[in-house]
């Protein structure tokens, strides 16, 4: 039952996960085949960059020279592409299997089945997980492959390390679409709420670095959490940041579920 | 022996709202049963507790003794179900989709292929591509693919052509001869009168009447028309089920209620030149239920006064 629902959802994923690798791959390989002019110009960009003040280059992301691969990763991918790929997907597949199917009536008829709305619900999740994990294959490996044909230099087991990061930065917004989708049963509020509020911790965020009193506000956002830096440049393993998402994910995932289980299903 | 359905003082309110108020009726094993209401009567709101969709806020009901509410799933091994407008996802053909519920259903893929032959559907046009009443074939197919012991459908042919309707209570007939039991939740009278051996009738959420589809026609009015060769005397069709509207020199119009042998015994011996009897169809019955103000008494009282529990 469950691999029968699962097979569904991995067959309606097949457009999105297709054309979302297609940008992550396109723009990864683009980025990494710029890296080279950064590399061989950086002191001229330091120069030019050095005229910004720094915290307004801190707030989107620019913490250091743009030739550190640490830095050009957070700023083209993990602050830049990632968080609208991982918003977008998130809010389409955390809304699509109960708050959208509810909305177009579908959801009726396999759950007039034998399966039960636990193993249903878990096989969805189970299909945004494989979704999501393709996408943060993708981001990174577009920019490693490409970037090893342009000889940029990439360390691919640091770079690697992005992957897990960016994969449960994406499960953690996919859960709370998925929780909120579960609880208002509306794709609109759901996916609303998730994006509104990913937009407001970017400008926590940002405003945290522009004022220095106001740091704390920064730990407020998930982007202080979705750093590169530590990972590439030194090669070190983000293990609580993991663990946050991670447990927002897993949590919210869970809490869906039990929700779901026990909810009454009217659109 | 269990009943296929048992809905027992069943209320469900939404908010404010009503949605059904003390509901209580069984459908035994092998019985095709009617649920007749007009839009906003409750039917679907019954048919989604039975589902295990919504929760009961009052009462409850059971499939084949497992509720529906705690123990969905497991009810659900027994059930076929179709709604009203099955929403399938329109970008997937026909075949794929009814493959996935089959399988849901513990069934064999292409379990439908049979029937989509039988019912003249192409299982290989994308959803969206297909009429509605090609739409409503899918749901027809996916009702009686497979051989659970209970179909609930609610509206199930609306959007078909006469021909398929027909084709519709023909499978109908054959589930009925297979031992299964039907409920069909309809507002196409004809429809629950030619397949159904019971029915009841919701208003505003309640349960007006429950009785056999010939009780509830036998218990209604009919009208005859008689053409006499002479004048009758006054006191011919004095019964007091009969109530003599017009008498026009031979020609006499009376209206009958429930048993007619008596009366047909006087017609029988006057002499009778022409005679008509028009028995009411279930909508005259039906929109009977809908003349007055809303019922105060509770329905569950009407479920024990119809006895048929």
């Amino acid at each position: 039952m469950t691999g029968t629902v699962f097979r569904l959802e991995f067959r309606r994923n097949r457009s999105l996960t297709f054309w979302l690798t297609v940008v992550v791959l396109v723009y990864g390989a683009f980025i990494a085949a710029f890296y080279p002019f950064i590399r061989d110009n950086a002191k001229l960009m330091n120069d030019y960059m050095a005229a910004f003040p720094k915290p307004l280059l801190a707030a989107f992301g620019l913490e250091g020279s743009l030739s550190d691969h640490g830095t050009f990763f957070q700023t083209y991918i993990a602050s830049m592409l990632w968080p609208i790929v991982a918003a977008i997907a998130g809010a389409i597949l955390g809304t699509r299997m109960v708050a959208a199917d509810l909305d177009r009536g579908f959801i009726e008829l396999p759950l007039a089945t034998r399966v039960d709305r636990v193993r249903y619900l878990a096989a969805g999740i189970a299909g945004q997980v494989l979704v999501l994990g393709v996408l943060s294959v993708a981001a990174v490996g577009g920019v490693l492959v490409v970037g090893a044909v342009v000889r940029a230099g990439f360390d691919p087991g640091r770079f690697l390390i992005e992957v897990p990061i960016l994969f449960l930065f994406a499960c953690a917004l996919a859960g709370l679409t998925t929780l909120l989708s579960v609880i208002t049963l509306s794709r609109a509020t759901s996916a609303g709420v998730v994006v509104g509020g990913l937009l407001a911790m970017y400008l926590l965020d940002a405003v945290s670095k522009l004022q220095v009193d106001l740091d704390w506000l920064g730990t407020l956002s998930a982007f202080r959490y979705l750093r590169s830096t530590s990972a590439i440049d030194q090669g070190i393993l983000p293990v609580g940041e993991l663990a946050l998402f991670g447990v927002v994910a897993l949590a919210t995932w869970g809490l869906a579920i039990w929700v779901f289980r026990t909810r009454d299903l009217v659109a | 022996m269990t009943s296929a359905i048992s809905v027992n003082h069943l209320t469900r309110r939404y908010g404010a709202r009503r949605g059904v108020v003390d509901l209580t009726f069984d459908v035994a094993e092998g019985e095709a049963f009617g649920f007749l209401g007009p839009n906003g009567a409750g039917k679907t709101t019954t048919i989604r507790v039975l589902l295990g969709f919504l929760r009961p806020s009052d009462g409850g009901a059971t499939i084949f003794g497992r509720d529906c509410w705690h123990d969905a799933a497991m009810a659900h091994r027994d059930v076929a179900f179709v709604g009203s407008e099955p929403s399938y996802l329109g970008e997937f053909p026909a075949a794929e989709q009814l493959d996935v519920l089959a399988q849901l259903r513990g069934l064999e893929r292409g379990a439908w292929r049979r029937l989509a032959e039988r019912l003249e559907l192409d299982p290989t046009v994308p959803i969206k591509k297909l009429s509605r009443g090609n739409r409503v074939k899918v749901g027809v197919i996916q009702a009686f693919m497979g051989n659970e012991r209970l179909l609930v459908m609610d509206e199930p042919t609306s959007g078909l052509d006469p021909v398929m309707q027909r084709e519709f209570l023909v499978l109908v007939a054959e589930a009925r001869a297979a031992g299964r039991t039907v409920f069909l939740s309809s507002h196409n009278l004809p429809e629950v009168e030619r397949s159904c051996d019971r029915v009841g009738i919701v208003r505003d959420g309640r349960l007006v009447d429950l009785t056999s589809v010939q009780a509830l026609l036998a218990s209604h009015w009919r009208s005859v028309n008689l053409l006499l060769g002479s004048v009758p005397a006054p006191e011919t069709f004095a019964l007091p089920n009969v109530r003599v509207l017009a008498v026009s020199g031979q020609m006499v119009h009376l209206m009958v209620q429930g048993e007619v042998n008596e009366i047909l015994r006087r017609i029988a011996r006057l002499d009778v030149r022409d005679v008509s009897i028009a028995t009411p169809d279930i909508e005259d019955v039906f929109l009977g239920f809908y003349e007055g103000p809303a019922p105060e008494t509770t329905p569950g009282a009407a479920a024990q006064s119809g006895a048929l529990r």
